[in-house]
């Protein structure tokens, strides 16, 4: 396995998730904002809601069409990329997955159809049952996913087997309970909320500053400041959620984030702004606030949190004893019933994934010479300054958006959002903003857990498939053109439909309509 | 609990949207429709 | 808790429920965008073509989704060998199928003939080579695949990608594509009237008629080729591990099943008969029957492969030892019996609402229909 062929596996992946999420929080926005817009039909019973139901609607589906190309890619990248990951936690990564098509997918898929074409053929509230059912399952779907992906953080509930060479499951409930994943799911969905709060919020200001279809739009905007206001407040507050779950699981990124080389008396200062050196393994300027991180981190006064130096200290011991690890499973895969070994190898077990990090450096653990454990143990913790960047900007757009939506939301009580035009312009220049979040997101979880594609069990250069670099040239320009194509299409349509506005209905009481007849 | 406290949290945010909604329908918004006639 | 051999066998026959739901459900839709370009004569013709299955295309699609994670959850090995071994082939079928959401849904978006036609192509693209690589990739499991394990259970694949196009598999190549289309077809008759209907009816009896001759044809291919057999005592209950095991090839071996088993002869010949049954029906016009016999006839071919591979999953030509059965490439015993029970809660669920929205959209779809909804119809 050579360094290229690694580098290009994570890179396919790294490009078509980031993608697919480019699509996946505004489904998981938009559908519970067209359950409000249809429940306000409902009782109502006024048309302009419908009409929104389905000019939302109909963005809606330009963009869940994107969500499912790319998401099938991810259904099956495990396993034609990753083949020895899937071999390895298939166990129990593979349930969540399953679980997930049979709960969720089946149901959204099946629901979207009669969204869609039921308009007709349903009474009202079966309809909005169907609008209901959809905007649920898409969040169940990023349930099972994040349980998925909080496993791979903070794997818990399995242990590893060495007749079958991989980690198996020992208790689903753990799995499914996870903390880590509970938080990511909060988070993860909130930021969902508030991008399909944004994208309405600002495209009806759009229409406000342009004095189109202002009934529409005003009805939008206020459903939207509403929603959006809520989903930011708890997009912070889960925030610190999933961070405090990080004290908990995953010292080395807590660290990496903060920029904290050195452990600090408890309680730790917050780094506001830093420039980290990874050369000197400090920082060249920093702006601390004192206190603040311990109490975010550990949620006392008194609990420390290690630095990086510290961390990687810690680490080369787990490496030594995951050497003897390493070696007492190749004594047991040769002998099954060698006692000694299996002593040996049931007193170290739980470094065996450190032991296995030398494979980088030396194909056989036992010949590892001390500079290479060194440079294991430094591998440990992911370089600094990208994760100290991304987390940042994603926390100043989160306290941007709460302002924003607290704004409105505000104007909207007072319905006076329609004058302000800085609230509607900043509106609409912040439309791209939740999307840069929520890939800023990612970056620090799946960035900030490396070199673990499953952390402290399977390295990540331990995980891919065997293919050849050509492949895998060849696989990642098809992705990259393929996806290129459709997003250029689908920002097209997105672009189109949008300036149209619900005039693209044909109901002939919209602005194009009425500005022709 | 976090997953009880989406399950909330969630209806409650969708709750609050919706009487947002209403509200404006009973007072303001139903004013101006008598102007533009929706 | 069922023991750990009955739920090895119980995933064996679940993965192929599953292979035949994709097959019956998502097998219908492909085969209507298979039939698009030629039985769709205008634009107006295509619109209703496309529209029979625009509600329930994506549902549909699920199956094939589902099946991907099952495996992955029930037979993770499989996961990994197969889907990296066939590294291209997948990929095909991924690109393939990246046409549909977006022909469906962003083709009659923009009136403007070039954009239509481009989508209406995809749409046939999407329809028609997934079936195909699927047979192919079938045709290659039944000679045994080029991989092997490494002493931690590291797959290699040695083959190459244009070795997987050898004539047997090419064969079953076009029984896959031959059943998907007729499938299509009866399901197209059932929801459209007049010229449409007349068009898809010739197609109907042609794609059926291949249906049954390559499927004769590669039964007879099948008997003369080199099977796997495993030669040390399996405990069907023991951890999983394939390298535990020794296997030897012998030629006409995928026949011992049913030679054993007379009863099984049952499946090859429901492919047979449910394929003529078909066909006669979409002659005398009985779309909604002839439907029903072609997903008996799919669940005839389907089984029929299943069986005589038995209990292998994925034999290795170049390894015999390393090849991946029913025993050994499965998952924990905890695991197969959680995704057991998920399976009996939700597949009767998934059963319900989409039979639910299958009768809730029910009805020809006319010309009418589309001129009608022109806005709002795919
Ligand atoms: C937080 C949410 C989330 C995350 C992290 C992911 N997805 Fe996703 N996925 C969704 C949320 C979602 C969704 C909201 O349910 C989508 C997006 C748009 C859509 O149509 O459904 C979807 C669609 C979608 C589909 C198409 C489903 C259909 O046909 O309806 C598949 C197969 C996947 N995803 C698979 C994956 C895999 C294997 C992922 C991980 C590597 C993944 N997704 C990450
Ligand atoms: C859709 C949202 C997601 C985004 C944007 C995302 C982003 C990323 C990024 C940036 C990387 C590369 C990290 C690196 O190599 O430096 C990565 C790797 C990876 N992620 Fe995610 N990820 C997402 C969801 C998931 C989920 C839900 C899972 C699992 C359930 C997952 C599993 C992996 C795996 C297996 C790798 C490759 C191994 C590795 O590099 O660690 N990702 N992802
Ligand atoms: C003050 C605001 C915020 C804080 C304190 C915060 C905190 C965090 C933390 C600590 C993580 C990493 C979790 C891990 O590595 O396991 C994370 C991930 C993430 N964040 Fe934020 N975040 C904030 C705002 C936002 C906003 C505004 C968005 C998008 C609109 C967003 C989207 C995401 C996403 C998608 C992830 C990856 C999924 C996950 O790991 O949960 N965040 N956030």
């Amino acid at each position: 396995m050579t360094e290229t062929m690694i580098e290009l596996s994570r890179l396919q992946f790294a490009a078509t998730a980031m993608y697919h999420f480019l699509f996946v929080p505004l489904t998981l926005g938009l559908s519970f904002l067209l359950v409000i817009m249809e429940s306000i039909y409902v009782v109502t019973g006024k048309t302009i809601y419908k009409d929104m139901t389905k000019f939302w609607g109909k963005l809606f589906g330009i963009n869940f069409a994107l969500g499912v190309t790319t998401g099938i890619t991810m259904e099956f990248q495990f396993g034609t990329n990753w083949a020895y990951y899937s071999h390895y936690v298939g166990d129990i990564f593979g349930a969540p997955l399953a679980i997930e098509g049979l709960m969720a997918f089946f149901l959204e898929s099946t629901l979207i159809g009669l969204f869609f074409f039921g308009w007709d053929k349903l009474s009202r509230h079966k309809h909005l049952l169907v609008t209901t059912l959809l905007a649920v399952a898409s969040n169940l779907s990023a349930l099972w996913i994040l349980i998925a992906n909080g496993w791979m953080q903070d794997p818990v509930g399995a242990e590893f087997s060495y007749t079958t060479m991989r980690m198996e499951l020992t208790s689903f409930w753990d799995v499914m309970f996870n903390p880590t994943a509970q938080a990511k799911f909060v988070h993860t969905v909130s930021a969902g909320y508030v991008t399909g709060s944004m994208f309405v919020l600002g495209i009806s200001s759009w229409y406000l500053l342009k004095g189109r279809d202002v009934e529409f739009a005003r009805r939008s905007f206020r459903i939207a400041a509403a929603f959006g206001f809520a989903s930011a407040l708890s997009v912070i507050v889960l925030g610190d959620e999933s961070g405090y779950a990080m004290t908990e699981s995953q010292k080395s990124k807590l660290a990496a984030i903060e920029a904290m080389w050195e452990t600090e008396p408890a309680p730790a200062g917050f780094n506001l702004l830093a420039w980290p050196n990874d050369a000197t393994q400090s920082n060249d300027w920093q702006v601390e606030i004192p206190w603040v991180l311990g109490l975010i981190a550990t949620r006392s006064t008194t609990e420390q949190i290690p630095g990086i130096k510290e961390i990687r200290a810690q680490n080369l011991e787990r490496i030594e004893s995951g050497i003897l690890a390493v070696k007492a499973l190749e004594r047991l895969r040769k002998n099954k019933d060698d006692a000694d070994a299996k002593l040996v190898f049931d007193a170290h077990q739980k470094n065996l994934g450190y032991g296995l990090l030398l494979k980088k450096y030396s194909p056989d653990v036992a010949q590892a010479t001390p500079a290479m454990i060194q440079q294991a143990a430094h591998d440990t913790v992911p370089q600094v300054a990208p994760l100290f960047w991304t987390f940042r900007i994603m926390v100043v757009l989160g306290f941007a958006f709460a302002l924003l939506f607290g704004l409105a939301f505000w104007y909207s009580l007072k319905n006076t959002f329609v004058e302000k035009t800085w609230l509607l312009r900043w509106a609409v220049w912040f439309i791209p903003m939740p999307w840069i979040a929520a890939e800023m997101g990612w970056f620090v979880a799946e960035y900030g857990r490396q070199p673990w594609s499953i952390f402290g069990v399977l390295p990540t250069h331990l995980s891919v498939s065997t293919l050849s670099e050509g492949s895998l040239y060849g696989s990642l320009a098809g992705f990259l053109g393929f996806y290129t194509l459709l997003l250029v299409a689908e920002l097209y349509l997105m672009f189109k439909f949008a300036r149209l506005g619900p005039s693209s209905l044909g109901t002939g009481k919209y602005h194009h309509e009425t500005a022709a007849a | 609990m976090w997953y009880f406290a989406w399950v909330l949290g969630a209806s409650l945010a969708v709750l609050l949207a919706i009487f947002s909604g209403m509200q404006c329908e009973a007072r303001e918004c139903a004013m101006q429709n008598k102007e533009t006639d929706h | 808790m069922l023991d750990y051999e009955s739920l090895k066998i119980i995933w064996w026959l679940l993965v192929g429920v599953l292979l035949l739901g994709f097959a019956i459900m998502d097998g219908h839709d492909m085969g209507v965008g298979t039939l698009l370009p030629f039985v769709g004569k205008t634009d107006l013709e295509r619109r209703v073509v496309i529209n029979t299955v625009g509600p329930h295309w994506d549902g549909n699609q699920v199956w094939f989704i589902t099946g991907g994670g099952a495996i992955f959850a029930a037979w993770p090995l499989v996961y990994a060998t197969a889907f990296s071994g066939f590294y291209w082939a997948m990929l095909a079928v991924l690109w393939a199928l990246f046409f549909r959401p977006v022909g469906f849904d962003y083709r009659s978006k923009i009136e403007n003939t070039t954009w239509r036609t481009t989508w209406d192509w995809g749409l046939f693209v999407g329809g028609f080579v997934p079936p195909v690589i699927f047979g192919v990739a079938f045709g290659n499991l039944l000679q045994g695949v080029p991989f092997h394990f490494d002493d931690n259970l590291v797959s290699y694949y040695t083959g190459t990608f244009w070795e997987l196009l050898n004539p047997f598999a090419l064969l079953a190549g076009v029984v896959s594509s031959a059943m998907i289309t007729f499938q299509g077809a009866n399901y197209l008759m059932h929801r459209t009237e007049g010229a449409i209907f007349e068009r898809t009816r010739i197609w109907a009896m042609l794609s059926g008629l291949v249906m049954i001759a390559t499927f004769i044809l590669a039964g007879f291919f099948v008997a003369g080729l080199p099977g796997f057999v495993i030669t040390s005592s399996v405990d069907p209950g023991a951890l999983p591990n394939p390298m535990d095991k020794s296997v030897v090839i012998q030629v006409g071996a995928w026949l011992d099943n049913f030679n054993a088993q007379p009863l099984l002869w049952a499946l090859p010949a429901l492919g047979v008969l449910g394929g003529l049954a078909g066909v006669v029906l979409a002659y005398l016009r009985k779309p909604l029957t002839a439907f029903v016999a072609s997903s008996l006839a799919m669940a005839g071919i389907i089984g029929t492969a299943g069986v005589a591979m038995f209990p292998f999953v994925m034999p290795s030509s170049s390894d015999p030892r390393s090849s991946l059965t029913v025993w050994d490439a499965v998952s924990s015993h905890l695991t197969l019996g959680l995704m057991f029970w998920a399976t009996v809660i939700f597949m009767p669920l998934i059963i319900f609402y989409t039979s639910w929205a299958y009768k809730v959209m029910a009805g020809k779809i006319t010309t009418d229909f589309i001129k009608a909804h022109d806005k709002a119809a795919y």
